[in-house]
C-alpha cells in the first residue's frame, strides 16, 4: 500500500519516451572534465563540488531538459557542440567558447544527461 | 493472531468505528463546504499541490494502461509530417503553442493548463499521445480529435509531435510553410461496432447537449433549443421538413440551409455523425 502512495504521490511512473544517450561517453570522467574546466564558477551542478554558480542557469536533473539554452533542442550532438562552441549556437549568449577536446564534450554531454 | 478474526477485540472494534466516524465527519464537512459556497470555482486558485500531483499521476496511469496495445504505424513515412503540421495548426497551436510561438489567449490561463508538447512529447511514447490525442483528457478541455480528425491524420499529427521536440522555431516556421496548402481531414468513419451509448457520446462531441436537452444523454439543463424527447412522435423537423432520418441528418448538417434564421449553426458534423444522431433521435420514443 505505501510504495503504491509513494509511486502515486510522486508520480514517478516509469516512461519510455525519448532517451538523450551519449555513445562512447564516460559520465565519471566528465564530471572530472566539468570540475578541472571550472563550469561550476557559473553554474549549479549537482555532483560537482563547488559547482554552485548563478551566472548561468543550474544543470538540475538536465537530462529531462527539453531545450538547450532555450534555442535548440536538448540532444546530445547539439549539447556537445553547445558546451564547447556555445556562441555557435547561441550567439548572444554570455556563455563563451571554452577550450576542450571532443572526448570532453562527449564526456561532459554524458554526465549531464546522467543528471535525473 | 488468529483471535481477531474470530472474535474482535474491543480495542479493533473501536478503532473501526473510529475510522467510520472520520469518513463520515469528512463527507459533512465536504458537503457543508460545498453548499456555504467556501470552495472556489474560479480558475484563478490553483489546486493545491498534493492534487496537482495526484491529478497528473492519475492521467498518467489512465493513459498508460489504456493505450496498451495500441500498434503504432510507421510514423516516418513521406507527407506525414506536412499532414500532421497542418493539423497542429488547424486545431493544436491555440492552446498548446509552439516553439518561440505563443499560445492563443485561451490556452493561457486554463486550469489546468494545456501542457507543452515537446514535454510531452519528449517524455511519452507515441502511443500514449495517440490515446490522449484521440480520447481527451476528462475535467480539462482536451477534447477528443476523432470526431474532427480521422485517423489517418490523427497518426500524421503524432508523427508531427514525435519530431516536435527537436524542432527549433525556425524548424517549425519552415515545416509551416512548406504545408501551407495542406488541411486537417476530418473523420469518414464510425465504428463498426455501434450502440447508442456511441451516439450520446457523438451528440456530446458536437456540443449538441450544450444547448438541447436530450432524452438520454447527461449534461446542463439546457433550454436553449427544444428538449429533444420523444423524437419519433415529431411531425417535424424545426417545424418545417417532415420528420425523418434523411431530413434529420439534412437539418443537422446545415440548420440555416433548412430554416432560414435558425439561431442552430453549423457545426460541421460529418455526415456519418449526423447519421448517428438521427438514429438515436429516431428510435426515442
Amino acid at each position: 500500500m505505501l510504495p503504491i502512495a509513494a509511486v502515486l504521490l510522486l508520480g514517478c511512473t516509469h516512461e519510455s519516451g525519448y532517451e538523450p544517450n551519449v555513445p562512447g561517453g564516460n559520465a565519471e570522467r566528465g564530471r572530472r572534465a566539468i570540475a578541472a574546466l571550472e563550469c561550476g564558477v557559473c553554474h549549479e551542478i549537482p555532483g560537482v563540488p563547488g559547482a554552485w554558480g548563478h551566472v548561468g542557469p543550474p544543470l538540475v536533473a538536465y537530462r529531462g531538459n527539453v531545450y538547450i539554452a532555450g534555442k535548440q533542442p536538448n540532444r546530445p550532438d547539439v549539447l556537445m557542440r553547445f558546451v564547447r562552441d556555445a556562441p555557435s549556437l547561441a550567439p548572444d549568449t554570455a556563455m563563451p567558447a571554452i577550450a576542450m577536446s571532443e572526448t570532453q564534450a562527449r564526456d561532459i554531454a554524458a554526465y549531464l544527461y546522467s543528471l535525473e | 493472531m488468529p483471535s481477531l478474526i474470530h472474535k474482535p477485540t474491543r480495542k479493533v472494534v473501536l478503532l473501526a468505528a473510529g475510522a467510520f466516524g472520520l469518513v463520515v465527519l469528512g463527507a459533512i464537512g465536504a458537503f457543508v463546504v460545498l453548499l456555504s459556497g467556501a470552495y472556489s470555482t474560479a480558475a484563478t486558485t490553483q489546486h493545491f499541490k498534493i492534487t496537482h500531483r495526484l491529478l497528473d499521476a492519475g492521467l498518467k496511469f489512465s493513459v498508460r494502461s489504456y493505450a496498451n496495445g495500441i500498434e503504432v504505424p510507421d510514423l516516418s513515412r513521406a507527407g506525414m509530417l506536412e499532414r500532421g503540421i497542418a493539423c497542429y495548426r488547424t486545431h493544436c497551436v491555440q492552446c498548446h503553442g509552439a516553439p518561440g510561438i505563443a499560445r492563443h489567449a485561451e490556452g493561457r490561463g486554463m486550469l489546468p493548463i494545456a501542457s507543452d508538447l515537446a514535454q510531452s512529447a519528449r517524455e511519452w511514447p507515441p502511443e500514449w499521445l495517440y490515446y490522449v490525442t484521440r480520447k481527451g483528457v476528462r475535467m480539462s478541455g482536451m477534447p477528443a480529435w476523432e470526431f474532427r480528425i480521422s485517423n489517418e491524420d490523427l497518426w500524421s499529427t503524432i508523427a508531427f509531435l514525435t519530431q516536435l521536440p527537436f524542432m527549433t522555431h525556425r524548424d517549425y516556421v519552415e515545416l509551416d510553410a512548406r504545408s501551407r496548402d495542406l488541411s486537417c481531414r476530418a473523420p469518414t468513419e464510425v465504428p463498426r461496432e455501434r450502440s447508442p451509448e456511441y451516439a450520446k457520446v457523438v451528440f456530446r462531441q458536437y456540443a449538441c447537449h450544450s444547448c438541447h436537452r436530450i432524452e438520454g444523454v447527461v449534461g446542463p439543463k439546457s433550454r436553449v433549443g427544444p428538449a429533444l424527447v420523444d423524437w419519433s412522435r415529431r411531425k417535424y423537423v424545426a417545424g418545417v421538413l417532415p420528420n425523418n432520418e434523411e431530413n434529420l441528418v439534412r437539418f443537422i448538417r446545415d440548420p440555416q440551409a433548412v430554416s432560414p434564421h435558425s439561431l442552430m449553426p453549423k457545426l460541421d458534423v460529418a455526415e456519418v455523425h449526423a447519421r448517428e444522431m438521427a438514429r438515436y433521435l429516431m428510435a426515442l420514443e
